[in-house]
């Protein structure tokens, strides 16, 4: 194992990149990766070598990642698929979506601007815009493949309400993308 | 189209679908053959979820004076 006063150099920027994403404040990242250092100071010994100090040292952040989505969700819950009845509802008429915010066609190939450096920090920029609730249930969800009990259990919601925030965040995420990124032009 | 699903019941059959990996229903599949919209949904709920797996990869870098602080944390 290498010394810990390398890890800075070695893993700080790409450690602080993954949890920047994760938790959209410079702050709280830099808290996490704080943590995440000192738990693997303590726990030096037991690393045997199996993956790359940069892996193991991802798999302490994801749980001190998911510690903190439950220290959030105890003193400040998300409340209840009740009182998010209507999702979504901001886009559609009766039946519909409304015709101003009805998908726009995201040009010949959006597969290939997915892949570009700008489509990666368009979507940084949307999830950053994304409130509390919405955005934990995707970075559990979609970046961190979390099983959706387990997700729904991190963030102390019901399976259900888990599907109305994972909805929401898509969604959002999909509009703001549009608005943004692939067809700013033709949004209203 | 009133017997099919509503584009609201669409969209979020298809953010369900991608939760459950369960393949979409016969009414919301007709729906899509007759709906551009929602196809469009489809296709870029599709890619929000490539690109989230890839998030974190790129990205702002340690400040100077956030890794002076980590640093002598470590010392």
């Amino acid at each position: 194992m290498t010394e810990p006063e390398t890890w800075v150099d070695a893993y700080g920027d790409r450690l602080f990149r993954y949890a920047l994403s994760r938790v959209r404040d410079e702050g709280a990242a830099e808290d996490l990766l704080q943590e995440t250092f000192l738990a693997a100071f303590k726990s030096r010994e037991r690393f045997k070598g199996e993956s790359s100090e940069l892996t193991w040292m991802t798999g302490i952040l994801r749980n001190k990642l998911f510690e903190l989505y439950r220290r959030q969700a105890k003193e400040t819950p998300l409340g209840s698929a009740v009182e998010d009845a209507n999702p979504g509802s901001e886009f559609f008429d009766a039946r519909h979506w409304k015709p101003a915010l009805a998908p726009r066609d995201w040009g010949g190939e959006p597969a290939r601007k997915a892949e570009s450096a700008e489509f990666a920090a368009a979507l940084r920029r949307c999830l950053e815009a994304l409130s509390s609730g919405p955005a934990r249930a995707f970075v559990l969800r979609e970046m961190e493949g979390v099983a959706p009990e387990d997700a729904a259990e991190t963030l102390g919601v019901s399976p259900g309400h888990l599907a109305v925030l994972l909805y929401r965040a898509r969604m959002r995420l999909r509009r703001c993308l549009e608005k943004n990124h692939f067809a700013p032009e033709s949004v209203a | 189209m009133s017997f099919l699903p509503s584009c609201r019941d669409v969209s979020k059959h298809l953010s369900a679908a991608l939760d459950s990996g369960r393949p979409l229903g016969m009414h919301v599949r007709l729906h899509l053959t007759l709906c551009e919209a929602c196809r469009r949904v489809l296709a870029q709920f599709a890619l929000i979820r490539h690109g989230a797996a890839r998030a974190g990869e790129a990205g702002p870098s340690l400040s100077d004076a956030a890794k002076g602080r980590l640093r002598r944390f470590l010392q």
